[in-house]
């Protein structure tokens, strides 16, 4: 063993040394840097992300109750070395002077928010800024709404139940407001120590306790097990951080997504070209251990000499990976630092190992068939140079190599599905690449006979080396197919996503608009110069049944037990609507839409189809309301799919008008106003007091900046892949050209012109890279396709445009890197090359 | 004085190989034997088998019948394994295309068989031979910074180092200008005396082959001994 270490130990210092080592090392290097940057910023993106959902809740985790919890249970989780707090609320009318207002009233500790800011303002709709004071006892922070309802101002006292207290702050927003267009009261804040003094709390009212808690998540995972025993499911509920379902949670998820597929792909392009690198490395020691064996070494020798050697490139390369990967990573988080609020100084472990193993699976499984053929180099090469390895299996090549990228993208997706698309789909790829580079070199036949140009040469070697230039021509065309794919994968999605909240998304939304208010409301709107959208009419209903099967209206969890008997409600009261013209966003799935219902059949109604499926609404069902103290029955006859990632007003329930006749509507609408405009919204809004009014800028805001900051994650994503993609092509150059030093050489030695010979190169990468770049376009349709619609649910499109960029970008890079490769190739003498060549 | 033991001896030796057309005999039964401390040179045309019979001779490819015998040691009966170990205790070589390690120095190319073979102190041993082929100075030079006539010195001291019983050399000169190969020619017999080493030469230099005390020419597959004094020309023996 000491001997193999010692011998290994210096063939690798002084090939490291002399840069015979750059090309192996490098894509090493970059596969382990892009993989621990990519996962490393996912991880601190994510865990921001998370950091920022908790803020919705005000905690990490959340227990409501609709009685005070023991006091012990709040002891063990301070025990625990849990953060906590506590909010009581309930609804009250509130009095000033003559005016009164149903409000939503939170009394809070002086802890609460554990997580995010109460947002407060200086006038009545102004911007919100973040405080980290709460209101003290004796005083009372009320919002915009219930300043106008009241007609009161800062510094003025309210009625609380049986509490008089002092307006100190305008009240812009906090943390666990919750958003909901429909269903809000406005909101006051005050201190629990005033809370029994208003006496809105006795036996009868319906107060709700919420505790909060905050920590490391295994410690309040710890703590859950401890309470869940004790929890009864009719009183408590625990609430953490779930699945956030909104636009924000689904583009996150979609950029996750994105995150893992770049990533595979960047893992796959390193992957070949330590495949190729591997090669290169091999042959270049065919002779090295031809030597070795003759002058006595045993296989085993050779065998451990080569694997040690290995073991150091790919030590090294993790090393030098890590450290890049985590500088680059660091650079980019410190560049982004204002604009993205990614977690800071966090060290996560799973990177790492998912670095490591991919550094250790790439450089082991792609270098072992290399290296198997290297053991297998007969002695007797020492006297006779054409002998090679006599190992030669593609069919072995194709299941090590095949077998690490299937591994390497099921461990880094953890998706069997994913991992089994993408692996299918780049077979059959490949296969048929195969089968398209046959083709193209049968038809280059023709073009190659003739004289000795410089493109007849080109097509000549093409056509000689038809099989070595089809695996080139594939590995050429699959960098550029997986560029491709990334590239547009990234346009495709920001557009998307910037499509959602285009210039002049609406940010101020308004409710109970009642039918007389609604013109107005349009002419103040027109003389404003205010762009607004639909008003959709309203009503709020009791959904009670299901063809006469009654529902339950209690609120549970879904994956408990029903608290009640009937069958799964709703949980609130439904929003309905009514109209005959679909609104945007919305497709028919199932059914026919309803607007040409003719008089005397069942009256129409159109359900969200994801809504449907949890209550299990089937076609046909005949579903009940109670509107006020009257009955609706309605026949489902189209089920709706709804892009929820559209800032407008969703029903689950459309109905037609002809159910609502007889009900007075109220609507709801929104419009668009400049953040410069914002001061004029109350006196827009004056004349119309009783309508409700939603300023969701905050919330735009929100989710313009997580859109920013996953766009920017996109871009280095990409830039990473670029990297690895351009170092594919320069590996594979390199492999190239040492396979043209020998023609290269002869040729120079005929007397051929070097201008002539370089041309006849540079056009053979020309035209190897139009048609790789040609068929990487095809590539990318199909695979652009299966992507789009299997795993990230976007509407397939064509990408033309890159049928031409494609070829270009193939012929102008390939071109480029070949003619830089055979540049210094033909700098050198004749008497250079040919010694080069021995 | 008694006979010197034997260090070659083939019986109806025998190398075919596959071609597209059928299998073809590129040795006809060859059979001779070298004794201890002579010098062999194996001359003939290119093309007419040396190369071959010196692989098979050193083990390195695999007879297709007949007997190769060692220094007593059956080769024909060795597997690849055995036929190594007995290359790294009894053999060295010496090649045209002078076969060192591109990425080790000159001093490790030639402490590269003592480390095979396991010998005590590699490194002083190399050190003390690459004096005697006068390259000391070059010691940490790669390859590719030396002329060939310094590689071949280097090939030299490598195939010397391990002071083996028996030197094949493959065309020792063939890529060396006249003044380094005169040089190079000068080296190896002088070692070769010195360590009373058998040595086997392949060659189409009459000169060289003449320094040898036998000469055997090949040609079309068979060896014959050379009886006739080899004609030289100017500046040979």
């Amino acid at each position: 063993m000491g001997l193999s270490f010692n011998l290994a130990w210096r063939l690798f210092k002084h090939e490291a040394r002399r840069g015979e080592l750059t090309i192996i090392l490098l894509a090493i290097v970059l596969s382990v840097t892009s993989v621990l940057a990519l996962s490393l910023f996912s991880e601190r993106l994510q865990q921001a992300l998370t950091d920022r959902s908790a803020e919705f809740i005000a905690a990490d985790s959340q227990l409501r109750s609709r009685t005070p919890v023991p006091d012990a249970w709040i002891e063990e989780a301070k025990d625990r070395g849990l953060k906590t707090a506590f909010q009581i609320s309930t609804r009250s009318m509130v009095f000033a002077g003559d005016e009164l207002a149903l409000s939503d009233l939170r009394a809070v500790d002086t802890a609460y928010p554990l997580k995010g800011k109460i947002k407060i303002t200086d006038s009545a709709f102004g911007q919100g800024v973040k405080t980290d004071d709460s209101p003290q006892p004796g005083d009372v922070w009320i919002d915009s709404r219930l300043i106008q309802l009241l007609r009161v101002d800062v510094g003025d006292v309210i009625e609380v139940g049986d509490a008089t207290l002092r307006v100190n702050r305008i009240l812009s927003e906090i943390p666990d407001g919750g958003f909901s267009v429909f269903n809000t009261d406005p909101m006051l804040l005050m201190s629990d120590a005033d809370i029994q003094a208003t006496n809105l709390t006795g036996a009868g009212s319906r107060v709700n306790y919420k505790y909060y808690f905050a920590g490391e998540s295994a410690d309040i995972e710890s703590y859950y097990d401890w309470l869940r025993p004790q929890l009864d499911r009719e009183i408590h509920r625990w609430r953490s951080i779930a699945d956030d379902d909104s636009p924000i949670g689904r583009s996150v998820q979609r950029a996750e997504e994105f995150f893992l597929l770049a990533s595979l792909l960047a893992i796959i392009l390193a992957a070949v070209s330590i495949a190729v690198a591997a090669q290169r490395f091999s042959q270049r020691h065919f002779d090295p251990v031809a030597i070795m064996k003759t002058l006595g070494a045993s296989k085993e020798l050779v065998r451990q000499i080569y694997l040690i050697q290995i073991c150091f490139i790919t030590l090294l390369g993790i090393l030098l990976g890590i450290t890049i990967g985590y500088v680059l990573q660091e650079a980019v988080v410190a560049l982004l630092a204002d604009s993205v609020p990614v977690s800071l100084n966090t060290w996560y472990w799973r990177p790492l190992g998912i670095a490591v193993f991919t550094g250790v699976t790439c450089a082991l499984l792609f270098s072992l068939y290399p290296l198997l053929q290297l053991f297998s180099v007969p002695p007797l090469r020492v006297l006779r140079k054409d002998i090679d390895a006599t190992l030669s299996s593609r069919a072995l090549q194709f299941v090590l190599s095949g077998s690490a990228v299937f591994l390497l993208m099921l461990f880094y997706s953890g998706d069997f599905e994913i991992s089994a698309i993408l692996f299918a789909s780049g077979i059959v790829l490949v296969l048929s690449l195969i089968g398209m580079t046959y083709l193209l070199i049968m038809l280059g036949r023709k073009l190659g006979s003739g004289g000795m140009g410089a493109w007849t040469l080109a097509w000549a070697r093409i056509r000689r080396r038809a099989m070595g230039n089809s695996v080139q021509l594939i590995s050429f065309a699959l960098t550029i197919m997986l560029l491709l794919v990334v590239l547009v994968m990234r346009n495709d999605m920001v557009q998307q996503w910037r499509d959602q909240l285009p210039e002049g998304t609406p940010n101020y939304f308004i409710a109970n608009v009642t039918e007389s208010q609604k013109d107005g409301l349009v002419a103040s709107f027109d003389e404003n110069n205010i762009t607004y959208e639909n008003f959709y009419p309203v009503a709020r209903g009791r959904f009670v049944s299901i063809n006469d099967e009654n529902i339950r209206t209690e609120i549970t969890k879904e994956d408990e037990e029903p608290a009640q008997d009937g069958r799964q409600g709703l949980g609130r009261e439904a929003n309905l609507t009514w109209s005959t013209v679909l609104q945007n966003g919305n497709e028919i799935v199932d059914g026919q839409w309803h607007d040409n219902w003719q008089e005397g059949d069942p009256v129409p109604i159109s359900v969200e189809d994801e809504v449907a499926q949890r209550l299990e609404i089937e076609m046909g069902d005949v579903l009940t309301f109670n509107v006020g103290s009257e009955q609706i029955v309605a026949t489902v006859t189209s089920l709706r799919k709804i892009d929820w990632q559209t800032l407008q007003p969703n029903f689950f329930f459309v109905l037609h008008p002809k159910a609502m006749e007889n009900f007075q509507a109220t609507y709801i609408t929104s419009f668009h106003l400049e953040q410069s405009r914002k001061s004029e919204i109350s006196s827009i809004m004056a004349p119309f007091a009783s309508v409700t009014l939603f300023d969701v800028d905050a919330r735009i805001d929100q989710i313009r900046e997580i859109i920013d900051q996953v766009s920017l994650a996109v871009e280095f994503i990409l830039v990473l892949v670029l990297v690895a993609g351009a170092l594919v092509l320069i590996a594979q150059v390199q492999a190239s050209m040492d396979e043209r030093l020998q023609e290269l050489a002869i040729l120079r030695t005929l007397g051929l012109k070097g201008s002539r010979i370089r041309f006849s190169v540079i056009n053979e990468f020309l035209i190897i890279g139009v048609v790789a770049g040609l068929m990487a376009a095809l590539a990318n349709e199909f695979s652009l396709w299966l992507l789009q619609t299997n795993v990230f649910q976007m509407p397939p499109s064509l990408h033309i445009e890159y049928w031409g960029i494609a070829p270009v970008a193939g012929a102008v890079v390939v071109g480029l890197l070949g003619a830089l490769g055979c540049w210094r190739l033909l700098s050198l003498n004749t008497s250079t090359l040919l010694r080069k060549m021995v | 004085m008694s006979t010197p033991p034997v260090m070659i001896e083939t019986k109806s030796l025998i190398k075919k190989v596959n071609t597209s057309e059928g299998s073809l005999q590129i040795l006809q039964p060859i059979s001779f034997s070298v004794t201890s401390g002579e010098t062999v040179a194996i001359i003939g045309a290119s093309g007419s088998g040396k190369s071959t019979l010196l692989g098979l001779l050193a083990g390195l490819d695999e007879v297709s019948g007949g007997e190769i015998f060692l220094d007593g040691k059956p080769l024909h009966d060795m597997d690849e394994e055995q036929r190594a170990r007995l290359r790294g205790e009894k053999v060295g070589f010496i090649f045209q295309s002078f076969m060192l390690v591109q990425s080790l120095t000159a001093l490790e190319n030639i402490m590269l068989p003592a480390e095979i073979a396991g010998l005590d102190n590699p490194k002083a041993r190399a050190e003390n031979i690459i004096k005697q082929v006068g390259l000391e100075h070059r010691a940490h030079h790669f390859p590719n910074q030396l002329s060939g006539g310094e590689q071949q010195r280097v090939a030299i001291a490598r195939a010397f180092i391990t002071e083996p019983k028996l030197l094949f050399a493959d065309e020792p000169t063939g890529n060396l200008d006249s003044a380094n190969s005169q040089k190079v020619e000068d080296l190896l017999f002088k070692m070769n005396a010195d360590l009373e080493t058998t040595l086997v030469l392949v060659t189409h230099d009459d000169e060289l082959a003449s320094r040898c005390q036998r000469q055997l020419r090949m040609n079309a597959g068979e060896l014959t001994e050379v009886t006739e004094p080899l004609k030289v020309v100017a500046g040979g023996q």
